[in-house]
């Protein structure tokens, strides 16, 4: 019986006859899914051109019967980016076989692509009712409610599919819908149990680092950092997160070094010129700090926070036309930060222009809720001006700032500040006030910038502020408020 | 034969020879192979302790499959196939001695199996069962009870929900126009309906005994969702297990008498495993992803995916590990060095590189001139340790492993990235830089003080020019309430004739605007127009009107001026609006 083999050959090109009508003979049918395999390991192998032709030919024989090869043509057509017409050929593939649920996940996942988000949840939800059990299903429609802002649906959804299966994508899609509903606890929660299914999975590390870095939960935030960079060192989110972390704790070298990994992987990234800046800063190397914030600036233009720690430096540098600049920049973009106003109004009373100061610090006084230093500052310009009640008023504002946050926090007060305020306080003839009682210790890291003439410095350093948005984009901010206050 | 003459310019590429591990025994850029893994087998075919390369090889372009075989550099045999080869394996049959192994290639619906390279035997699957209502409605047809048409509707009816998919016959039938369906049918309906399914991949599976010779099952697994294992003797089905996806790649461990496991990793991107015992898959892995290649490694499954990246199950679907390639993986397969009890995964890349890896080590890398589609490992002639690969082109490389090379885990993967040790690319200052920050730390008031009078005045002219053009109507959009207009010109040509191109648009919502008028002012010496004056039809709210005119420049000595052009409505003297268009240089003149 092994002996037909020879004359198999003739017998495949049969199908092209098949057409004509008066034969006497039936012809056989070719096979419809003889090629599906072959069409399935190009596509794995992203051999999309062998499979383009696989597909022609094996459409042409079966006169474009054979769903498989329609439904990789239009995963292809997917791929190079025209997804309309992938659609038409998986709604053709739908006509094909109404019972498959990969088919209709496919014209759903299409219609996902195309932003069509209502008509997608709708032909998954037609999917689920072929196929119940399917973790992707459940997983993308609670994407789909995610667009359509139905939330608590996409919750219901996402909790499905970890029913159903763990991902550490559907992980990924709820820990975002807690952060978009400003649930940080909640979303840590479920970074934490994704961790623990997926422990070497660095986005999830990485971004429970940065959520513990939000909250202000150090230890952790750097923990799960290190985890990060442990099984990916050149995770740079991971990187620039930690250096951050670094800058705030003076290690300024050691930041360096880390970043030089960033600049190689992406060079081109707003926040870690930035940060390299402010690293420099942080060593007092001011021209290296403005080239580099100057290029953390041309790549980010619209970005605050670089104009603010260039008007900060500019400041240091006595540079007060160049820090009015960035600092008025940067109030542009954001009106509603009342350090900004404090700069500039610090920037003005040095170019001369008392009144536009006060109105800066007017502003900034008002603004502000929580930072004693505006109002020291701003009562050194109203007693350098000879308004002495203002001033008074002024710094008894500051004391009640200072006693809450002495109350809230550990806090430590720069030294400089605490002088000043003595002094003005002396001056004030409020006498030596009680406010001060924390022992000030460590007074060796704090940078103070050299002052000529009349003008004395002094800096607050708070708690780094790290991004507050839940994207990714890391974005340290070593913010560090100069003021400088003008002595009698 | 031909593929024997390649060049043996080796010796050429002594590059690290000395220090690698591998000898390069064998590169023909021309060999003409274009095969995937599952279709090369190593195997002693004749008996003889010479071990021979089985191909089953597509053809380039997949138009001409053949199977060839190889012996050492040089092709021993080759010979038409009736289909492309699926997959080939190799295994012993019977007990009897000698005891040479089988060949099987399968190929469409049939398994191949040749003995000495002699045809011997043809497996063909069996016939699937059709649908029994499509069966009826044919038998039907075949005694003409009943019309092309309601043929047709109770077809489509069983498409739209049956389990049981059509068969071919029905499915062309229901493509037809109503013109064809008769003849279709007379043609046809004599026939029994039929449906028959592919086999997708082959392997095999020992049948009771573990040793390395004993006798062993094929496990055929089909475009139906079927896995099938044969009897190696009487070719009959000894187990059917269905799955719930296409599968494309089997691994197999155990003895098919006493207990084994399966994975068969699918289309729908899951994997699912088997044991002896249950009829349904017992774990699945889901892997969101498309597996390009399944190899068991011990007792890890190691599994890579499109997304260019290793990852290692247990037997129960729990992932252990992951590693992320640089390039996408092409093809897998296993590396087992008996003399070291090493056992590791051979990946191909598309950046033409080959990686193995044990478990997460790298344990080395092999480079190649072109991207590697297909490897197998093992003993080639009379050589323990070889390395077979073809590449895309069509390529055929055989490297032998040292009798001495070791691999050893962590080839440099550990320590700071070597990014760390770059220096910062910071941008420099220059000297004038510094200059000016000196001058501004001297001057900064006085900077400041000029610098914001200059943008007062600047704010002011503006405000100025702003107020003018609007008491004027110089500005090109009108902004009159009764008149919304917007205009613009285009200049075209390179003279001296030239076209000018005015395109007007009523930005009113639903309010045509009739009786307006066009005017240009110009110099007349230097141009000349048909019309400088005329009427501009009902302009229709949202639509651009363009309007055009010739203008012909006079002047011979290169110069040129502006043409302003003023909208007028019927009645009154102020412009609605106007437009300056300054008017190229003539550059035909200039030429002539």
């Amino acid at each position: 019986m092994a002996e037909q083999r020879l004359a198999m050959r003739t017998q495949f090109p049969a199908s092209a006859e098949s057409l004509k009508p008066r034969l006497k003979k039936a012809p056989e049918f070719p096979i419809l899914e003889k090629q599906n395999w072959l069409i399935h390991l190009h596509y794995i192998r992203k051999d999309y051109e062998a499979c383009k032709d696989v597909i022609k030919e094996q459409l042409q024989e079966t006169q474009g019967l054979c769903e498989y090869a329609i439904y990789v043509q239009a995963l292809i057509f997917r791929l190079e980016g025209n997804i309309q017409e992938s659609l038409e050929l998986f709604q053709t593939c739908a006509v094909l076989s109404p019972q498959s649920a990969d088919n209709l996940k496919q014209v759903a996942r299409s219609l996902f692509l195309l932003g069509k988000h209502k008509a997608a949840t709708e032909v998954y939800n037609e999917a689920a009712k072929l196929n119940q059990k399917d973790w992707e299903i459940c997983h993308n429609l609670g994407v789909c409610y995610i667009y359509l802002k139905q939330l608590d649906k996409a919750q219901d959804q996402l909790h499905n599919a970890l029913h159903l299966n763990r991902h550490d994508l559907t992980y990924i899609m709820l820990g975002k819908i807690h952060l978009l509903e400003g649930d940080l606890d909640k979303a840590i929660e479920i970074y934490k149990k994704a961790v623990e299914f997926s422990p070497e999975n660095t986005e999830l590390l990485t971004t429970l680092g940065l959520l513990y870095l939000q909250l202000g939960i150090y230890q952790k935030a750097f923990e799960h950092l290190g985890n990060a960079l442990t099984y990916d060192p050149t995770n740079y989110k991971a990187i620039l997160a930690a250096g951050s972390m670094m800058q705030t704790h003076g290690d300024f070298d050691v930041a360096l070094t880390k970043y030089r990994i960033v600049a190689c992987a992406v060079p081109e990234s707003p926040p870690l010129w930035n940060n390299i800046g402010m690293c420099f800063f942080g060593k007092k190397k001011y021209v290296a700090a403005i080239s580099c914030l100057k290029r953390a600036n041309y790549l980010a233009p619209f970005d605050w926070k670089i104009l603010y720690n260039l008007g900060l430096v500019h400041l240091t540098m006595q540079q007060y036309a160049s820090a009015f600049h960035f600092l008025s920049a940067a109030i542009n973009f954001q009106p509603k930060m009342g350090e900004l106003y404090m700069l500039l109004a610090v920037a003005l009373t040095n170019l001369e222009d008392t009144e536009n100061a006060r109105r800066a610090y007017t502003e900034a006084v008002r603004l502000d809720k929580c930072n004693p230093l505006v109002n020291l500052n701003y009562a050194v310009l109203l007693y350098n001006q000879g308004e002495e009640r203002g001033a008074l008023a002024q710094y008894q504002e500051m004391e009640k700032k200072v006693n809450l946050l002495k109350d809230s926090s550990s806090l430590e007060f720069d030294p400089e500040m605490v002088e000043m305020a003595q002094k003005l306080g002396a001056a004030l003839q409020v006498g030596e006030a009680l406010v001060w009682t924390k022992p000030v210790k460590d007074p060796k890291s704090k940078q103070r910038t050299t002052s000529t003439g009349v003008g004395g410095t002094s800096q607050l350093t708070k708690p780094a502020s790290l991004p507050l948005e839940p994207e990714p984009t890391v974005e340290a901010q070593p913010t560090e408020a100069s003021a400088q206050i003008r002595e009698k | 034969m031909a593929a024997a003459s390649s060049s043996d310019s080796d010796s050429g590429r002594a590059e690290s020879e000395a220090s690698s591990k591998w000898l390069d025994a064998h590169y023909d850029p021309m060999a003409n192979i274009h095969t995937f893994s599952a279709c090369l087998q190593l195997a002693d075919l004749h008996g003889d302790g010479e071990y021979k390369l089985v191909v089953g090889d597509l053809g380039p372009g997949g138009q001409q499959p053949r199977l060839k075989v190889l012996k050492g550099p040089t092709v021993l045999s080759e010979s038409p196939l009736p289909a492309l080869p699926a997959a080939a394996a190799t295994f012993l049959m019977e007990q009897h001695e000698p005891r040479t192994p089988a060949l099987a290639l399968a190929s469409g619906p049939c398994v191949y199996v040749y003995k000495n390279l002699r045809p011997y035997f043809k497996f063909s699957l069996p016939q699937l069962p059709p649908n029994p209502l499509e069966q009826d409605l044919w038998n039907q047809a075949k005694e003409d009870r009943i019309d092309p048409l309601t043929l047709k509707e109770m077809l489509e009816g069983i498409r739209e929900k049956a389990e049981v998919p059509l068969s071919v016959q029905s499915l062309r039938f229901l493509q037809l126009e109503l013109s064809e369906m008769e003849a279709f049918v007379n043609q046809h309906k004599s026939k029994s309906i039929r449906r028959q399914t592919v086999i997708t991949t082959m392997t095999t599976l020992k049948k009771n005994l573990a040793d390395e010779d004993a006798v062993s099952c094929l496990v055929l697994g089909t475009e139906n969702k079927e896995l099938l294992v044969l009897d190696p003797e009487a070719f009959t089905v000894l187990a059917k297990i269905s799955l719930p996806s296409v599968p494309v790649f089997l691994e197999v461990s155990g003895q098919f008498d006493v207990e084994f496991r399966l994975a068969a990793a699918c289309r729908n991107g899951n994997i699912y495993m088997l044991r002896r015992d249950s009829k349904r898959p017992k774990y699945c892995i889901e892997l969101s992803a498309q597996p390009v290649g399944l190899v068991r490694v011990h007792k890890v499954l190691v599994v890579g995916s499109n997304q260019d990246s290793l990852h290692g199950f247990t037997h129960k679907g729990k992932r252990l590990w992951a590693v992320q390639m640089p390039a996408a993986i092409l093809t897998m397969n296993l590396l087992e060095q008996r003399s070291q009890g090493l056992q590791a995964v051979m990946a191909g890349l598309a950046n033409g590189e080959v990686r193995i890896y044990r478990d997460k080590a790298l344990l080395s890398i092999v480079r190649t001139p072109d991207a590697v589609t297909s490897l197998c490992f093992g003993r080639y002639g009379r050589e323990d340790h070889t390395l077979i690969m073809t590449t895309r082109g069509g390529g055929l490389i055989i490297k032998i492993l040292k009798r001495t090379a070791v691999f050893v885990e962590g080839g440099g993967e550990a320590g700071p990235p070597p990014a760390q040790a770059m220096k910062l690319n910071m941008p420099r200052k220059t000297r004038l830089y510094v200059d000016q920050t000196l001058r501004e730390r001297e001057a900064g008031t006085a900077m400041h003080r000029t610098f914001q009078a200059d943008l007062y005045l600047l704010r002011l002219r503006a405000a100025r020019a702003y107020a003018q053009a609007l008491e004027s109507s110089l500005s090109p959009v009108s902004a009159t309430a009764r008149e919304p207009l917007k205009l613009h010109a285009v200049v075209q040509g390179l003279g001296p004739t030239f076209k000018l191109t005015l395109h007007l648009q009523n930005t009113s919502t639903a309010r045509p605007i009739l009786g307006l008028l066009v005017c240009f002012l110009y110099n007349e010496g230097l141009y000349a127009l048909p019309r400088a004056f005329f009427k501009v039809p009902l302009l229709v709210p949202g639509l651009s009107y363009p309007l055009e005119t010739f203008v012909e420049s006079l002047s011979d000595k290169g110069i040129s001026d502006i043409i302003k052009v003023l909208v007028l409505r019927e009645g009154q003297s102020a412009p609605l609006l106007s437009a300056h268009i300054n008017m190229p240089v003539s550059e035909g003149l200039a030429a002539a």
